[in-house]
């Protein structure tokens, strides 16, 4: 009996083979969110993150940098500022209302530069140059001078793992600045979605996206980018929207990470949308 | 054959994907490197050194980018095991040095980038075509164009 295994095994030992990496690379799937395996992550990346830092350098060398870092934090600054200007002059009405909200400009920013780029369909995530030694922590928001990059995923000592709005496994709330419709956006792959917006609802192409009050991930006010496209189900019930980020996602290099996490407790509930399901 | 020599490889070229290659991506569009050098070693060493060797490849790949742990390792393992069907130990030498070269190395990328697509996305919202057009087909093609840079070298080492 053994020795028909022994032969089966021999024969087909490239498909054993398969299976056993297969199954394996399937847990590593499973298990990846687990502590452990973040920690693994968390170490290799702090070693390798040194050479990427490296590589970096030296290939910018080559590439037009011109930003001052002072310019671009004022840049950021202004950048926000604006956007919570431009909802002033449009909800004039709320005005009052709005000087007791959160003064997003007064927001410490942490300039960080990106060492290295996972660039997919799926996974857009990068690693950036600081981590918990320079005060950034898990569920800190990322953003540059145009607007939203991130999330905070990991920290290590020196470097953080910033996970992309490009990333299948993020979604945000998000607020319509001019009607104050709010919605969840998510990447599909292709682009960034609002889904499932009634059509009675006043939303119009061109209408600038923010982070929304709701969300315990990101401040509010935060600007993400302005409706693209505008399309109806079958039904003719409902929207589903496409926006175009500010930020250039994948040309990025200069980011800045909001030095705040949103209330713990909070945050703990909605960090459960960034883990599988 | 050197069966270790593409681990030393890894590690700079690895640099090269994830510091370099991303200044050259196109829409988000960007070339394999890691896949093309176990590509190439896969046709030289056979099935299932190819399957192990895009196992650690993979391991490696997920672990310093900070993606999905297993993802790759997944869709490299299952890339190079295809890849082994075109192992033919008579003809190493021209399956490395022909167009037959790009033939595989396209297959191999377009079933990469498709399961690793899948593999590393838990939003069952993302969109079907996207994932196999711009997740797939696409960044296949990109890596193919870079696998021309082997073809010529191993062409020209083949005539002197």
């Amino acid at each position: 009996m053994i020795k028909v295994f022994q032969r089966l095994g021999y024969q087909f030992k490239e498909y054993v083979i398969l299976v056993i990496l297969v199954v394996v690379s399937l847990i590593s799937i499973s298990l990846s969110e687990k502590p452990q395996a973040k920690k693994l992550k968390a170490f290799a990346i702090a070693n390798f993150a040194v050479l990427s830092e490296i590589t970096e350098t030296f290939v910018s060398i080559f590439t037009p940098d011109v930003e001052v870092e002072e310019l671009r934090i004022e840049n950021a600054k202004i950048s926000l500022q604006l956007n919570k200007l431009k909802k002033v002059a449009a909800e004039n009405d709320e005005l009052r209302s709005m000087i007791n909200m959160r003064d997003t400009s007064s927001l410490p920013l942490i300039p960080v530069r990106v060492v290295s780029k996972l660039i997919t369909k799926v996974q857009g995530n990068f690693i950036v140059n600081r981590g918990s030694n320079s005060g950034i922590a898990k569920g800190m928001p990322v953003i540059n001078h145009r607007g939203l990059v991130g999330l905070v995923m990991d920290v290590t000592e020196d470097y953080s793992v910033v996970r992309t709005i490009q990333n299948s496994n993020l979604s945000i709330a998000v607020t319509i600045q001019r009607s104050n419709v709010d919605g969840v956006l998510s990447f599909d792959g292709r682009d960034l979605i609002i889904k499932d917006i009634p059509t009675t609802y006043d939303v119009k192409i061109g209408d600038r996206v923010e982070t929304s009050d709701f969300s315990s991930l990101f401040p509010p006010l935060i600007p993400v980018g302005i409706i693209s496209k505008k399309e109806t189900n079958e039904l003719g019930l409902l929207h589903s929207l496409t926006v175009k980020p500010f930020a250039e996602i994948e040309a990025t290099n200069n980011l800045f990470v909001i030095g705040i996490v949103s209330s713990k407790q909070i945050n703990q509930l909605e960090m459960n949308l960034l883990k599988k399901p | 054959m050197n069966y270790l020599k593409p681990i030393l490889y890894f590690i700079p070229l690895l640099l090269i994907q994830l510091v370099v290659v991303p200044l050259i991506s196109i829409y988000g569009i960007v070339p394999n490197l890691v896949l093309l050098v176990a590509v190439y070693y896969a046709l030289l060493g056979g099935q299932i050194y190819g399957m192990i060797l895009g196992f650690i490849f993979g391991f490696f790949f997920d672990l310093f980018s900070g993606g999905i742990l297993g993802a790759s390792m997944l869709s490299m393992t299952i890339a190079s095991f295809v890849i082994g069907y075109f192992y033919n130990e008579n003809r190493v030498d021209t399956n490395t040095a022909s167009y037959f070269f790009l033939i595989v190395l396209f297959i191999a990328a377009f079933i990469n980038s498709l399961v690793y697509s899948f593999a590393g996305n838990f939003n069952p919202e993302m969109k079907f075509t996207a994932l196999l057009l711009e997740g797939a087909l696409l960044p296949a093609v990109y890596t193919t164009i870079f696998g021309l840079g082997i073809v010529a070298f191993n062409m020209r080492k083949g005539r002197v």
